[in-house]
């Protein structure tokens, strides 16, 4: 139940967090923007694979859809309806590309959708050289760090507040049954195939809004920067860390481990992916349901 | 006498193999009808393409004047026809009581939040699970587990409720008290489509039975006759006993 008293709570944090800019270095700024990008790209993942365990290596497709969109109109759109625009082509790719997958089990949707990813980098890297003639893109758009940062912020919080009411409702439950036993979940009146779309299409969308809204901070992008598999499995990692089928468990395992791997892509650039490995197969092994899961289990322990 | 459910000509093939024979029958509203056969003479296949599990390969279902052939299990469901599994399928995340709740969510009458919670509370009530909701289903016994997905079936509403050897495994005690429970459905004018080994029950609770073997139907009729057929008690216990 929403109290008052968590109500404020949350409005004190988030206020607290927005003041942050005012009291920072630009390079403190731009932390907390790769920090707010990659929390709200693991708490949009976990919205669909969390429950439903349909592990997607797709988030960098729609994180360099939304990049793009940037790239390519935001000289000729106002920027809210760029946004709008990146939103909708995320949504729709996720659509077709969710009809088409959702019924693949296990593995093969996780092959599949990076896949996805890989094809998408092609596509755009192949329309540009041979039908733009460019490879990358600048974009001019006129926003400090910390007007990025609000942005995220504000999408995060929305992001969150989605997350919070899918888990009271109705299509919360559907999710947990269809990540338990579809079959059961289909013979209990459960719509799946629609419920997976909608959440898949949903999770896809905000998605792409991160990468739409980082874009400008790049100010020059190419393909290869903004559909860099690196990030699909940051994004997974962290949400496997905190635990995905819990609405904080993203923001528990994506804070820490943003910062893990600024400091080691700063201080050991050339090691970075046996890092990354290692610290896989770690969670993996050490637990498998998150932080929070663990958490709660040793305190579960310790109280009986 | 109204009519149910009408199965005409049901088939299924796996490969080579010929599960569901052009299989026809049909429950009147409010019967309970035993489905019966040695292991792998197709039961379960029958039920699985009456709830859409599986996709018929021939023939047709129809549910109170309505063609549920190629329909989604979920439709199915929200038509008013429930299933239980042979082998209990608890969702293991969800606690009891949320187990149950989903029926009543996507069922039927789609019902939520407060109210919800009480019929909820009522159906495990009926199955003798009061007061349990709040559990993990992995801490339920097996015995606990079968009434949690009777729970579950029942609270999608249905008019029809398949039990695929719902009463298998149960000591004497607790099969006298789940044959009392399906009885009390029919009570309630649910129709019963029953596939079951044990003898005991089907004499009790089965007005009708229907024999299958190999895929077909080779018996059918009221329950004391039809048990008493040369060529049902050679199927079941082969010819020794004929
Ligand atoms: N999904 C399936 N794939 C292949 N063969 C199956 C499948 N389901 C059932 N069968 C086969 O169909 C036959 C009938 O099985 P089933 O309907 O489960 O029998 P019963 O419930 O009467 O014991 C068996 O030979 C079984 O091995
Ligand atoms: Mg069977």
């Amino acid at each position: 139940m929403p109290t008052y008293a968590s109500l404020a709570l949350v409005a004190v944090a988030v206020s607290t967090l927005a003041a942050a800019p005012f009291y920072l270095s630009d390079y403190g700024v731009g932390l907390l923007i790769g920090m707010s990008g990659y929390v709200t790209l693991a708490t949009a993942w976990a919205l669909f694979s969390g429950p439903t365990r349909y592990v997607s290596l797709a988030t960098v497709a729609f994180f360099g859809i939304g990049a793009y969109t940037v790239a390519v109109f935001s000289e000729t759109l106002p920027y809210p309806l760029v946004l709008l625009l990146a939103a909708a082509i995320g949504g729709t790719v996720a659509a077709v590309v969710g009809l088409s997958t959702l019924r693949l089990a296990g593995v093969y949707f996780v092959i599949f959708t990076f896949g996805l990813a890989e094809l998408v980098r092609q596509t755009v890297t192949w329309w540009e050289v041979n039908i733009t003639g460019t490879l990358g893109r600048y974009i001019f758009l006129p926003f400090e760090g910390r007007h990025i940062y609000w942005q995220l912020l504000a999408l995060l919080t929305v992001t969150m507040l989605i997350g919070w009411l899918i888990g009271r409702s109705r299509i919360g439950l559907a999710l947990k049954a269809i990540g338990d036993d579809e079959a059961v979940a289909a013979h209990a009146g459960i719509d799946v195939t629609r419920t997976k779309l909608v959440l898949f299409v949903l999770s896809a969308t905000i998605i792409t809004l991160v990468g739409a809204i980082q874009a400008p901070r790049w100010t020059y992008i190419e393909p290869s920067i903004v559909f860099n598999p690196t990030v699909s499995f940051l994004t997974l990692i962290m949400a496997l860390l905190g635990g995905p089928m819990r609405l904080w468990g993203p923001m528990v395992g994506a804070v820490p481990l943003f910062l893990l791997f600024e400091w080691l892509s700063a201080n050991f650039p050339n090691h970075f992916s046996i890092f990354l490995g290692l610290l896989f197969i770690l969670i993996v092994f050490v637990m498998p349901n998150g932080v929070l899961a663990k958490l709660e289990g040793i305190r579960k322990g310790a109280a009986q | 006498m109204t009519l149910q459910l009408e199965v005409a000509n049901l088939q299924k093939r796996f490969g080579g193999l010929v599960a569901v024979n052009d299989v026809n029958f049909s429950l009147q509203a409010g019967e309970i009808v035993g489905l019966l056969g040695p292991n792998g003479s197709g039961k379960t296949t029958v039920l699985n393409m009456i709830s859409g599990a599986l996709q018929a390969d021939g023939g047709r279902v129809v549910f109170r004047g309505t063609e549920l052939t190629r329909q989604k299990p979920h439709r199915i469901a929200q038509h008013g026809v429930a299933r239980t599994f042979q082998l209990v399928r608890p969702l293991p995340t969800l606690t009891v009581a949320e187990n149950v709740l989903v029926s009543f969510a996507f069922g039927r009458y789609r019902h939520w939040g407060r109210e919800a919670e009480k019929l909820v509370e009522e159906k495990l009530e009926f199955v003798g699970l009061e007061g349990r909701g709040r559990e993990r289903v992995g801490n339920l016994t097996y015995i606990d587990q079968k009434r949690m997905e009777l729970a579950r079936a029942l609270a999608s509403e249905p008019s029809l409720l398949l039990l695929d050897e719902w009463l298998a495994g149960l000591n004497p005690s607790e099969l006298k008290t789940g044959i009392e429970l399906v009885q009390h459905l029919q009570g309630a004018g649910i129709t019963i489509l029953l596939v079951e080994h044990i003898m005991e029950a089907v004499r009790a609770l089965c007005t009708r039975c229907i024999v299958m073997n190999a895929g077909q139907i080779i018996a059918s009729g009221p329950s004391a006759e039809v048990l008493q057929q040369k060529e049902v008690i050679l199927a079941y216990l082969g010819d020794d006993h004929a």
